[in-house]
């Protein structure tokens, strides 16, 4: 697939006069989605696509072509000259982009994760045959993932992995649910059994009788999947520049000083676990770690180059939308394999679902418990909950009622599959909250 | 493509229980202006084939960009594959023997053409509606846009089944931020829910230019306002909110392969159950529910679902009695259920599942005014700006923009953050009244999330304005 970007790039560069810049975006997968329900496969199908999208410049002016290819380097040699062409013509009707910014130095890189080939159909059977008593439903999301970035001054770079997604909840016949995942480049069964077998013993306590929670305050753990729901939110313009420059940022009175968060809070984008590309749309390579909240204050702010031009500062490789794409918070001191212990008396909160603002400039977030979650009572699991509506503020949760953080982090692959298979990733602790407050 | 392009591909069909080839070919041009300055006009083409077979107790597809006559044939073979590997591995296997011989077509009607008016007119449009936003030195942020979208798909499959449609549908939006003391209010056109299957003409119909000025001035006074009080109430809701307490809270709760299992690890499944289809009291008996593919510019209105099932116009609620699910062919055949033709893919690159299409709450008699005038204590609501409901689509929640608060049968001052909550079973039965015809808008919005994989698809909601009594309302934090 390299080969044949690169293929074509080089012929659509040679269509580019000296004046002109044309830049280069590849996406594509070539994969398999294999669904399951009741432990069967419900859907099952191969998906190959590639995708390339053209941004022609032309002084000040630019215009984009995004187009899907055949992978045949004849055929193909066609549309994307035709492609060009007609963004040629388009470009003279146009006005000039003030904020228009691209790499100008040349950073060629290339990331080339090589595995073991994964075999589909076996894992397809293995699972089957795990959840052959059980109740299963979910996904397997499986195959080669590539990115890639060329522009008329010379660079290149590339992105490329195998890699595997399995996401998946076991009911209960009551309709309570455990909700698990299982993501690599390799398919270990050992540890994919492991997981499981977590999964089959919580399984046992949502068995027990529900209990029926009121609305009040509630002393919570939010392990890393819950507490990811909510870091999720703070990325709809968190931690964005241009969000704050306009006031739609739900952090906005936190960076403006008004409020701050629990000093234990340290947030990043962190790029070292190499799933997301680390080279931008426009070129520039992406600094590995930058820190976004520190000890519980606003320290930096994501900034693309299109903010950096309009608000005249220098950006930070951020994409245009100045969202993480592999957060990452430090972990705390609880220890977490003693979560229930220090709980003691309260709710064990696995995961929250359809999170969103209940009032944005405040940061406040209603959302709901899914999966797994339990009342607690001396340290032990009493039974499950039912489903319960929280609405809360982050200010509370990782502020004044934020009692402290387990000493682990998950790491947790994106599952998403909107267009394409998600390269984001988080990684994070769980957190153990005071007065929580459920509302309905 | 061309018509010889099919012919030669039909050779292909293999000697199994069903095949079908469903070739989608998408145009998007997005044209946008934000604090005055034009952004890269974006160009979208997506061609690709989906190949679904059934064969023998086993299920497969192949999806492939590379329309070459190899890439198809390879395609093809990977839908073999997979189908030969699910034998006896499927949660159900369809009886495909109703399955008939479906020919037809649908095509949008365009008055005046997206490609008649040029980049450089859209532009100059977009420019001047930014000029009457930044009407204030408190607007904090402004964008107006134009989203046009073109999908045709072309179907065939083993019943010599042949349907051709191609819609096109316009989405508008504009959106303005104040600001005042650390205060930041957003207005938008609709909720960006004013997508119609209709001409660039739309735009002077719905006055789309003259609603800046009234939207900046909306988003200054929000700004300034006080917040929603906290408290339960009468509510009266626009359709720009409607849309979204139909969508969440009948619309997805009614999606039958929801309640049949399959969407319980993403999108979640339904308080509502297989046994309650011809007798289950939903609403009020003011509340009329249909599946409308019929109504002229709506956004999902076709003539065939992506799975060849002919479509038409049925109730899904009547009398606030609930009568049928949002099922296609294939599960209804699973839950021994009538259905409607609601079997949607997102693109070429995914498979069909059951899916809103025009989901409207049919008009009722009394004029806004009608609806005003009856409240003698509460607030009138518009413009969706959050939404939040639980897996089983029971307890919601969702905000709006804009808060009016009624006094005696007015409308007095406004209040921002008017957020409400309820449960999904109560809150329908206290529909008290329901619009005209005259209350009544089309809208729909472009992008329903749902499926794994995951699928994002546009839907249609026609809905007049309600009023609904016993209702918890609150707003920000004080």
């Amino acid at each position: 697939m390299k080969d044949y970007f690169f293929s074509i790039s080089k012929i659509l560069f040679r269509l580019i006069e000296d004046k002109d810049l044309l830049i280069l975006n590849f996406d594509a997968e070539i994969g398999d989605y294999i669904r399951f329900n009741h432990s069967k496969i419900r859907q099952v199908g191969n998906v190959k696509q590639i995708t390339l999208t053209l941004d022609f410049i032309r002084k000040k002016t630019t215009i984009s072509s995004t187009m899907r290819l055949n992978g045949d380097l004849k055929k193909d040699t066609k549309l994307v000259e035709n492609a060009l062409n007609f963004l040629k013509r388009e470009l003279s009707d146009l006005p000039s982009d003030p904020y228009l910014m691209y790499a100008k130095e040349r950073n060629s890189t290339e990331k080339l994760t090589v595995s073991e080939s994964i075999n589909n159909k076996n894992i397809t059977e293995r699972i089957i045959e795990s959840f052959s008593n059980l109740d299963m439903v979910g996904i397997l999301s499986s195959g080669y993932i590539y990115r890639g970035f060329a522009n008329s001054l010379g660079q290149t770079n590339w992105h490329e992995n195998q890699s595997f997604n399995f996401d998946w909840s076991i009911y209960t016949k009551s309709g309570k649910a455990v909700k698990q995942n299982y993501s690599d480049l390799t398919w270990q069964q050992n540890i994919f059994e492991q997981i499981l077998n977590e999964g089959k013993q919580k399984l046992i306590a949502l068995e027990n009788t529900e209990i029926k929670l009121q609305p009040n305050d509630y002393k919570v753990y939010l392990s890393p999947h819950a507490l990811n729901e909510i870091i999720d939110m703070l990325c709809w313009g968190g931690f964005s520049y241009k969000a704050h420059k306009i006031g739609t940022s739900p952090l906005h009175l936190m960076s403006k000083g008004e409020f701050r968060l629990h000093n234990t809070v340290h947030i990043s984008e962190n790029l070292a676990n190499g799933i997301n590309p680390n080279f931008h749309r426009d070129g520039f390579i992406k600094p590995i770690d930058t820190e976004l909240i520190v000890k519980g204050d606003y320290k930096k702010s994501l900034i693309s180059p299109r903010s950096g031009q309009e608000y005249s500062i220098q950006h930070n490789g951020a994409e245009y939308h100045e969202t993480p794409v592999a957060i990452n918070m430090k972990a705390g001191k609880i220890k977490h394999d003693e979560i229930l212990k220090t709980l003691s008396d309260g709710i064990y909160i696995s995961n929250l679902w359809y999170l969103n603002f209940s009032d944005r400039n405040k940061a406040r977030i209603t959302g709901l418990t899914r999966f797994g979650c339990f009342k607690v009572k001396d340290g032990e699991y009493l039974g499950p909950i039912n489903t319960m509506r929280f609405d809360e503020t982050i200010y509370n949760i990782l502020g004044e009622n934020l009692i402290g953080l387990t000493n682990n982090q998950q790491l947790m692959m994106d599952c998403s599959t909107y267009e394409e298979r998600s390269t984001f990733s988080s990684c994070l602790p769980g957190a153990l909250v005071d007065g929580f407050k459920m509302t309905l | 493509m061309r018509d010889d392009f099919f012919k030669k591909v039909k050779q292909l069909i293999p000697n199994v229980d069903y095949c079908s080839f469903r070739f989608v070919s998408k145009y998007t041009n997005v044209i946008s202006v934000t604090r005055g300055i034009t952004e890269p006009v974006k160009i979208l083409e997506d061609d690709g084939v989906m190949i679904t077979i059934f064969n023998a107790g086993g299920i497969g597809y192949g999806a492939t960009s590379d329309l070459t006559e190899a890439g198809i044939s390879d395609a093809l073979e990977r839908a073999m594959e997979w189908s030969t590997f699910s034998k006896d591995k499927v949660t159900y296997y369809p009886d495909v023997s109703p399955l008939k011989n479906h020919n037809g077509d649908y095509y949008t009607k365009e008055k005046e053409s997206w490609a008649q008016i040029s980049t450089k007119d859209k532009i100059d449009f977009l420019k001047n509606i930014n000029q009457k936003l930044k009407c204030s030195s408190s607007i904090s942020n402004w964008a107006a846009s134009l989203r046009y979208n073109k999908i045709e798909t072309f179907f065939m499959d083993s019943n010599d089944s042949h349907i051709r449609q191609r819609i096109s549908y316009l989405l508008p939006q504009i959106l303005v931020s104040a600001e005042y003391k650390k205060q930041t209010q957003t207005r938008t056109f609709g909720g960006h829910a004013h997508a119609r299957q209709i001409g660039y003409d739309f735009l002077d119909d719905i006055s789309f230019s003259e609603k800046s000025i009234s939207l900046a001035n909306e988003a200054i006074g929000l700004s300034r306002a006080p917040n929603c009080p906290d408290k339960k109430t009468k509510i009266v809701i626009s359709p720009d909110q409607m849309i979204l307490q139909i969508h969440e809270s009948i619309g997805h709760p009614l999606e039958l392969d929801r309640i049949l299992g399959d969407e319980r690890n993403y999108a979640g499944s339904s308080f509502v159950n297989l046994d309650m289809f011809g007798k289950y009291k939903y609403g009020s008996e003011l509340l009329n529910i249909t599946f409308d593919p019929t109504l002229p510019t709506e956004l999902a209105t076709y003539n065939f679902d992506d799975d060849a099932t002919t479509a038409s116009k049925e109730f899904l609620i009547k009398d606030g009695i609930l009568l049928r699910p949002i099922g296609g062919f294939f599960s209804g055949q699973r839950a021994n259920l009538d259905t409607v033709a609601c079997s949607r893919a997102s693109n070429w690159n995914r498979p069909t599942i059951d899916r809103m299409g025009n989901i409207n709450l049919e008009p009722g008699n009394s004029s806004f005014d009608d609806l005003i005038s009856s409240v003698e204590d509460g607030i009138y609501v518009e413009t969706n700006n959050s939404w939040s409901i639980d897996d089983q689509r029971s307890k919601f929640q969702f905000g709006c923009e804009k808060g009016t608060l009624i006094k005696d049968g007015k409308l007095t001052s406004i209040v921002k953050n008017p957020n409400y909550r309820g449960i999904t079973q109560d809150f329908w039965q206290n529909l008290i009244k329901v619009g005209n015809d005259d209350t009544r808008k089309t809208l729909g919005t472009a992008n329903c999330g749902k499926g794994e994989p995951n699928q994002s698809i546009f839907v249609g909601h026609s809905t007049p304005s309600c009023v609904f009594n016993n209702v918890e309302v609150f707003g920000g934090i004080k």
